[in-house]
């Protein structure tokens, strides 16, 4: 209720806002001609302020209305309504909370009703927004949503105390056992009866005293006594067991590290096979001819015409893409070994019968050349003075030269073996012996013969010349030597670690050697890495016969007397980092088995991928 | 199950109409074979039983329908088309001809047979196996043989040998005698393959010095000069002489081995194959080369068909691959030819259809073939008991075969026509 109203309407405009805000003005608000209200002049001091209490009666009714500033005194109305809303009593004088309650409907059940409406549709049909709301829930509960509770479980859970422990950390502490190290055993001066040596003297047990105890080399004197009867009871027992116990226990013991390496890894990775082709995988032709063993082969520098030796003492030419025995020229004896000159420009083959070295001019291939080959030989003039040589040169009569041969070297002792250099020059024959006349160096052009060694060194085996360089290789029973025939010297000693060297065959780039040994092992030479095997092979089951390196393709093969003969794959690189790459690609079988013997001779074709074999059957095989 | 419906289409003369069938997927082609008898023999009365051959999407059938339908992926479902022609008689056994010594080469024309033999000698055989005519002149092993011209009353032909010569014959067939009319020298090894060109007055030959030489086959009365003639002795040379000297017209040098097998494309081209493992075709008027086809393989043999525009070749393995000539990326192989289990020594084209060709190889076996039919050969002629050295296949329909057992064989076989268009 609004104060009463004044003759002036000072009613304030400034609405329902904290009156502090006019605290600091003059004026209190603003009234309807939006002129200032002023503050009603306010001096009275805290002493006029008591007095007043003290002097006006009405002083408890009178407030200040904070819009205006003015002092207003209440009414006995309004002091009573204040009084009346303080006891919490209804501000109406009048309002009687307590009047009678009147009862329009009465709690008896009537039987008419008040009101005869039908009942709403809803209240018997199923509310549609509860269905909504199941449905969702159902909904929910069919895509998993929400999981059915799940029945209780009685078991009675118990805690693993073990449950999270890392079972490697077990089986580590079990693997991280570290033996207790072994006590040294008694030795004779702890017997009661020592050998005399092992007593001290008296100096000795004197210095033994003086020492420190740690320094002592042994910690008791060796006594000796009569009997085991008169040996006392030991005084230091207790005292030996406590720092055993020490020593078990303080001292640091080191776990000996043990590397688990899988040994399949340490085997590198080869490639496969068929990666490496070219490579003789079939058998294609087969030489028939000769009615005994077959011991030696060679081809023409062209590949045209293959020549073999045999036990049936005949030499035959072979045109190699047919298997036509061209020719046969009969020798006279076993022949041990074949060799066709390997300068194409010469049509020579130097063949081993017996004690003698024939030099055939078969006649095949080019007419200028074989023609221009026997002017060659036959262009040789005699020196004046006679030469002390080794061996005899004997030119072929005329029915011998009509077979072909032209001339005879003859040694004094059976043959073993003749290899041309790759010049078609010279040739080295192997005499069976055991002096030092075993290797002899031949120039054809000269028809001169000298003796490359001055004492023997075991019984040689095969010679060889390197391809390119002046090196001479003598193989013995174990070693091969490397010999300088410019500087006169050996180079090289090159240990085989086989029982007995059958044969040996130069890489083309004449760095690398393998030789063959009849304890069926084929060893590889890198001259540049070792004198010993960068490889030892031992693929065949029986004795190796022969060897060879193909002239083009990285390929070798040996023939042993298992009846096979198996073709590698041996790669060899320009790089000097990089080691050969040795693979068998094939074992290659045909050969039949007689007295024990297989395949005698392997060679590949010069320029084809292809490897012929001579066997004990008295058959040359081709495979392609 | 039914292998769905299938229609067949033949040549005129068996033609059924073109209605589909539904066959059973077991069937062979006996079982096919007699169907279509049947239908042939429902049309016309008077229709005697005629074995056929089937072809699905050009390839013979060998096994069970099924079985080829699965390895040739072709659904089952669908309509396929199956060609029929009349099956192939087998090559009918004619002549087998001794000869003293290994055959190294053989052609044979309507006439005669001409063969070049390991006993140094060429001999021309009458058809009948009759032997007419025996040609020694050379010192070595005769290569290969060529006829160059024929008429009624003289022949000219050719033979290469080892001795590094061709010689050129005239053979007089009424006096039935021969005359060395030109020695070609030249070469430095062993002549091993000599080709005739279309219109015979040049010849090609291969041989082992790497070397291809073309000559002039024409018979001339005068003599051309050897140039390494002053280093040999003169009486020497007169001896061994046969005919006139004659020299190469051109030299053709590409290969890095030896040359096994020349032959004529057209009129001025020239193919070789070499052990070099390649084959190369040659401008014969520039001596240029045009194009190389490279293998992995040494070849031995290499023919053409100007009826395919194919080549095929012989190689050291058991393969006849099929070559085209006339493609630019040069080493594509169209087709593998597998059956032979020895070196391929010999292939030769038929000269009269397309698809068919024959090989010799040291498995002993001759093999007469349809390219359609890459897998298995037509027809295996096992007869020879060692190695086949060289075949032949005549216009007249006649197949030839000399290996190292010393017996040229000869047979029969009904000359076809290409049955394109069936």
């Amino acid at each position: 209720p609004l104060s009463s109203a004044p003759l002036q309407d000072i009613r304030n405009t400034v609405g329902n806002i904290p009156m502090e805000w006019y605290q600091d003005f003059p004026h209190i608000g603003y009234n309807l001609d939006g002129k200032k209200i002023y503050k009603p002049i306010r001096n009275k001091d805290e002493l006029d302020m008591f007095l007043e209490k003290m002097e006006n009666p009405d002083y408890w009714r009178t407030v200040q209305d904070k819009m205006t500033g003015a002092d207003i005194k209440l009414t006995d109305e309004q002091v009573e309504l204040v009084q009346r809303l303080q006891k919490g009593q209804f501000g109406d004088v009048n309002f009687d909370p307590y009047e009678p309650a009147v009862d329009f409907f009465t709690h008896e059940v009537m039987i008419h009703p008040v009101t005869n409406r039908p009942a709403d549709k809803r209240s018997f049909i199923p509310s549609l927004t509860e269905k909504e709301k199941v449905s969702k829930l159902v909904h929910a509960i069919k895509m998993g949503w929400i999981k059915p509770r799940k029945p209780k479980d009685d078991t009675p859970t118990y805690y693993d105390l073990w449950a999270h422990e890392d079972p490697n950390s077990i089986l580590g502490r079990h693997k991280m056992h570290v033996p207790a190290p072994k006590m040294k055993l008694p030795g004779h001066e702890e017997s009661y009866n020592p050998p005399p040596e092992y007593l001290l003297s008296e100096e000795e047990k004197l210095a033994w005293e003086q020492q420190e105890p740690a320094e002592r080399k042994l910690n008791f004197v060796p006594q000796q006594f009569r009997c085991l009867r008169a040996v006392p009871a030991y005084p230091r027992f207790i005292h030996e067991r406590f720092e055993r116990c020490l020593d078990l226990y303080l001292c640091p013991r080191q776990r000996k590290m043990r590397v688990n390496v899988d040994p399949e890894d340490l085997i590198p990775k080869l490639p496969k096979p068929r990666d490496l082709q070219p490579f003789p995988t079939t058998q294609a032709l087969v030489y028939r001819g000769h009615s005994s063993l077959v011991r030696c082969l060679s081809i023409s520098p062209s590949g045209q015409w293959l020549v073999s030796g045999s036990d049936d003492g005949t030499v035959r030419f072979w045109e190699v893409c047919t298997a036509r025995c061209m020719k046969t020229l009969p020798a006279g004896g076993v022949v041990k070994s074949v060799a066709w000159n390997p300068n194409p420009t010469i049509c020579l083959v130097a063949i081993c019968v017996e004690q003698s070295v024939l030099l055939v001019n078969p006649c095949l291939g080019d007419k200028l050349l074989y023609g221009a080959t026997d002017q060659l030989l036959e262009s040789y003039e005699a020196p004046e003075e006679e030469r002390v040589q080794p061996v005899q040169w004997v030119t072929a009569t005329t029915e011998e030269h009509g077979k072909g041969i032209r001339l005879i070297v003859q040694h004094s002792k059976a043959l073993k073996q003749v290899t041309w250099h790759g010049k078609g020059d010279y040739f080295a024959s192997v005499v069976s012996d055991n002096s030092n006349m075993q290797v002899l160096i031949h120039q054809t052009s000269k028809r001169w013969s000298q003796n490359p060694f001055r004492k023997s060194k075991g019984l040689v085996q095969c010679v060889l010349f390197h391809p390119i360089r002046p090196y001479f290789f003598v193989a013995t029973q174990r070693y091969i030597r490397v010999y300088n025939l410019l500087k006169q010297e050996l180079t090289k000693k090159l240990m085989t670690n086989c029982k007995w060297v059958s044969s040996m065959s130069i890489h083309p780039g004449g760095d690398n050697i393998i030789c063959g040994s009849y304890d069926s092992k084929l060893a590889w030479f890198d001259l540049d890495l070792s004198t010993r095997p960068y490889q030892l092979l031992r693929h065949h089951k029986k004795a190796l016969r022969s060897v060879a390196f193909h002239k083009r393709y990285p390929l070798f093969a040996s023939g042993s007397d298992d009846g096979t003969v198996i073709v590698c794959h041996g790669m060899v690189y320009n790089d000097l980092l990089q080691n050969p790459l040795l693979v068998p690609v094939k074992v290659l079988k045909g050969h039949a088995l007689t007295l024990d013997l297989g395949v005698l001779d392997v060679l590949f074709h010069p320029t084809q991928p292809w490897v012929f074999s001579s066997g004990a059957d008295s058959t040359i095989r081709l495979y392609t | 199950g039914n292998a769905g419906a299938v229609t067949a289409s033949c040549a005129r003369r068996y033609a059924v109409e073109d209605v589909p069938f539904s066959v059973p997927a077991a069937s062979e082609t006996t079982d096919l074979s007699h169907l279509i008898n049947k239908l042939l023999a429902a049309g016309d009365a008077d229709h005697k039983y005629v074995e056929f051959d089937f072809l699905i999407n050009g390839q013979f059938l060998r096994m069970p329908l099924v079985t080829h339908m699965e390895m040739e992926n072709i659904s089952t479902e669908e309509v396929v088309e199956i060609e029929y022609v009349e099956k192939y008689m087998a090559p009918q056994p004619e002549e087998c001809i001794f000869h003293d010594d290994w055959i190294s080469s053989v052609q044979a024309t309507e006439e005669w047979i001409l063969t070049g033999c390991y006993d140094q000698t060429a001999r021309i055989w009458s058809l009948e196996g009759k032997s007419i005519m025996t040609i020694a002149g050379h010192t070595e092993v005769v290569k290969d043989v060529a006829w160059v011209k024929q008429d009624s009353l003289s022949c000219l032909l050719l033979s290469a040998s080892m001795d590094q010569t061709v010689l050129l014959w005239e053979w007089n067939v009424e006096k039935n005698k021969v005359k060395a009319l030109h020695c070609c020298r030249g070469h430095a090894g062993s002549v091993d393959s000599i080709a005739v060109d279309w219109t015979r007055t040049k010849f090609c030959s291969g041989s082992w010095d790497k070397m291809l030489k073309i000559w002039s086959a024409v018979p001339t009365d005068e003599e051309d000069e050897m140039e390494e003639a002053a280093n040999r002795p003169r009486k020497k040379q007169k001896t061994e002489q046969l005919g006139l000297t004659r020299t190469p017209l051109a030299t053709l040098s590409g290969h890095t081995e030896a040359v096994s097998s020349v032959l004529w494309l057209d009129a001025e081209e020239i193919c070789s194959a070499s052990w070099d493992h390649t084959i190369k075709l040659w401008d014969a008027e520039t001596g240029h080369l045009k194009s190389t086809l490279t293998g992995n393989k040494v070849f031995n043999s290499v023919t053409y068909s100007p009826l395919c525009r194919r080549l095929a070749s012989g190689s050291t393995d058991r393969h006849i691959r099929l070559w085209d000539p006339r493609s630019k990326d040069g080493s594509l192989v169209l087709l593998s030819l597998t059956s032979h289990t020895g070196w391929v020594t010999s292939v030769k084209w038929s000269p009269t259809h397309e698809h068919q060709l024959i090989s010799g190889s040291l498995d002993n076996i001759v093999k007469l073939w349809d390219t359609r039919s890459c897998k298995a050969p037509l027809y295996d002629l096992a007869a020879h008991e060692d190695k086949v050295l060289c075949v032949d296949w005549t216009e007249a329909g006649l197949l030839l075969s000399g290996g190292a057992d010393n017996k040229l064989y000869c047979y029969r076989y009904p000359a076809t026509a290409s049955d394109i268009g069936a």
